[in-house]
């Protein structure tokens, strides 16, 4: 039995944990920007961890469901409400036949996942059901929901346990301002030892154009270019390099003057030099940044990068046993 | 090749790049790719999927299961033995058959270019029709294909400012670099045709055509029949033909 989509928010998309296997192609690996907060909305409804909820960005939609479900919301602070009712987030919530789930206002992050007991059982495109507009892939048929899609519902696996919540401690929160650790990269010597200084020194602010393909950041100095020769092929332009993979989290800088870290959606490669990568463990946390966050770059060592995700691993154990 | 290659750099904890070359010649692609084929069918753990590109192969990790030293050490000894042959597998993959459309308002580009160049634009036409092009690399877009072998007498800087948005299936130079464009994209290279066939057609089976280490030539139609073919290929068949050799 399916939901009703009485109103779609912003943009909300269908989205699971993506489409690895298809980057030499050239379609990214797509799937929720905080994926732990999919993980975590899943498993307090029953669900396998990959299946497919909805991502909403900074606005919910409103759902009309015609068969009793079990719902949770986490990642942003949107607040939930049943026939109106304020409810909590990150806990498993009872949503009654022709009950209604809507939200508040937006209290802070930018993403929230929406996970319904059953998961959204869209036809799979390339072994996913995650919304990628750019390739008309996944999503209802290839685009963000609309008012009157109805989403059909899988099969609940009946493990749901109303009432569960994840601890707060292990719920990441956005603070006021960011910090995203970088690994120096590929390219990292094509800019200037002054300009590398400044880029980890600079407070950058999340600019408006942030969305699923990538973040991109302002408010920094220019960066400075080595002079190098003119490379084969890569075009006269000092930010340009002859076309790489682009991997998911690398930090592009167009003509050496506003950052741009790909996400999930990137495009998968390209003419431009990359500086750097934010390491796996902060990539959910760019996901939940409204625009306007200040936010600094961290330069780590890959040790340090490996030590975070081993901790991001833990949590998500913490998760699975919080909700079993 | 010197000394320096093969190497690996890591890409973020994510991703290693194994590095051939700097340069876009076929050799070393064709090392990409062979590892390429020596990694997939390795069924390594951690290994979430591998992009080919000009002269380096991006190995996808998924962070949370990924033995970073084991991993590397197998990816070194793997592309050594690429460089000494190992991996080298018989026949020349397949070749097609692709029809365009040149100029006009298939490829506005086609006039400036030409002129730029100091050639006329049938000239700058027959340039590019006459090679077997090789497809270095499959991104950026869906099933954007990345095309080595133009001839030089047509290579051409890319524009001063990108367009945000140019035709689906636009045939186009970058600088030494000839490409087939898939979906509407923005794009800051030459558009010099238009070409029926859809590199990615999400509806079709087989979704994508072009692989990397495939071979292309072009053919070159009249607008009336690029209209006839872009039906057929509207409603899923390849329009372009193959040939395995």
């Amino acid at each position: 039995m399916p939901i009703k989509v009485v109103t779609a928010g912003i943009m909300t998309t269908i989205q699971d944990l993506g489409r690895p296997g298809y980057y030499h192609l050239g379609i990214p690996m797509g799937g929720a920007m905080d994926r732990l907060a999919l993980r975590a909305a899943n498993l307090l409804v029953g669900n396998d961890e990959g299946a497919a909820g909805l991502e909403a960005v900074f606005v919910g939609p409103e759902l009309e469901f015609t068969e009793d479900s079990v719902v949770a919301v986490c990642g942003a602070e949107l607040p939930p409400r049943i026939d109106g009712e304020e409810q909590p987030t990150w806990t498993a919530l009872d949503v009654r036949e022709g009950q209604v789930l809507s939200f508040g206002f937006l209290r802070f992050g930018a993403r929230a996942y929406i996970a319904i007991s059953g998961g959204i059982n869209t036809p799979p495109a390339l072994g996913s059901r995650s919304t990628y507009p750019i390739g008309s892939l996944g999503g209802v048929d290839g685009r963000a929901v609309r008012p009157d899609d109805i989403l059909p519902l899988g099969q609940a696996s009946g493990g749901a346990k109303p009432g569960t919540s994840v601890p707060v401690a292990l719920r990441r929160l956005p603070g006021s301002d960011a910090e995203l650790r970088v690994l120096p990269g590929l390219y990292w010597h094509r800019i200037t030892e002054d300009s590398q200084n400044r880029f980890f020194d600079d407070t950058w602010k999340v600019a408006n154009e942030a969305d699923r393909m990538g973040y991109r950041f302002r408010g920094g100095q220019q960066l400075e270019f080595v002079p190098r020769k003119q490379p084969y092929s890569a075009g006269s332009n000092p930010s340009n390099i002859t076309d790489a993979c682009y991997p998911y989290g690398s930090i592009q800088v167009p003509n050496g003057a506003e950052p741009i870290v790909l996400h999930r959606d990137a495009v998968s490669g390209g003419g431009y030099f990359m500086l750097g990568t934010v390491i796996s463990a902060d990539m959910d946390l760019i996901g939940q940044l409204q625009p306007n966050t200040s936010t600094r770059f961290v330069k780590v060592d890959m040790d340090t990068a490996l030590a975070a995700r081993t901790i991001r691993a833990g949590i998500l154990d913490e998760i699975r046993q919080s909700t079993a | 090749m010197t000394g320096v290659y093969p190497r690996l750099r890591p890409h973020g904890d994510s991703a290693i790049a194994v590095e051939f070359g700097d340069t876009i010649d076929a050799d070393t692609n064709r090392r990409v790719i062979e590892l390429e084929r020596a990694v997939r069918t390795s069924n390594l753990p951690g290994v979430l999927e591998c992009v080919p590109t000009y002269c380096s192969l991006l190995v996808h990790l998924d962070p949370l299961t990924a033995e970073h030293a084991t991993l590397s050490a197998t990816l070194v000894r793997l592309a050594h033995e690429v460089c000494a042959g190992a991996h080298v597998r018989a026949g020349k993959g397949r070749l097609w058959r692709v029809p365009v459309t040149y100029g006009g308002d298939h490829g506005e580009d086609l006039e400036s270019l030409a002129a730029r160049r100091g050639l006329s634009p049938e000239r700058v036409v027959e340039l590019h029709v006459r090679p077997v092009y090789r497809v270095y690399m499959v991104g950026f877009m869906p099933g954007f294909t990345y095309l080595g072998g133009l001839d030089p007498r047509l290579a051409t800087p890319r524009r001063r400012t990108p367009r945000s948005s140019v035709p689906g299936s636009s045939v186009s130079i970058g600088g030494h670099q000839s490409a087939i464009g898939s979906v509407s994209g923005p794009s800051g290279w030459n558009l010099i045709g238009r070409t029926p066939v859809r590199c990615f057609h999400p509806r079709r089976d087989p979704v994508f055509l072009f692989e990397a280490g495939d071979t292309i030539v072009f053919e070159q139609i009249p607008a009336a029949q690029w209209d006839r073919l872009e039906a057929q290929s509207a409603a899923g068949e390849t329009v372009a033909k193959c040939e395995c050799r």
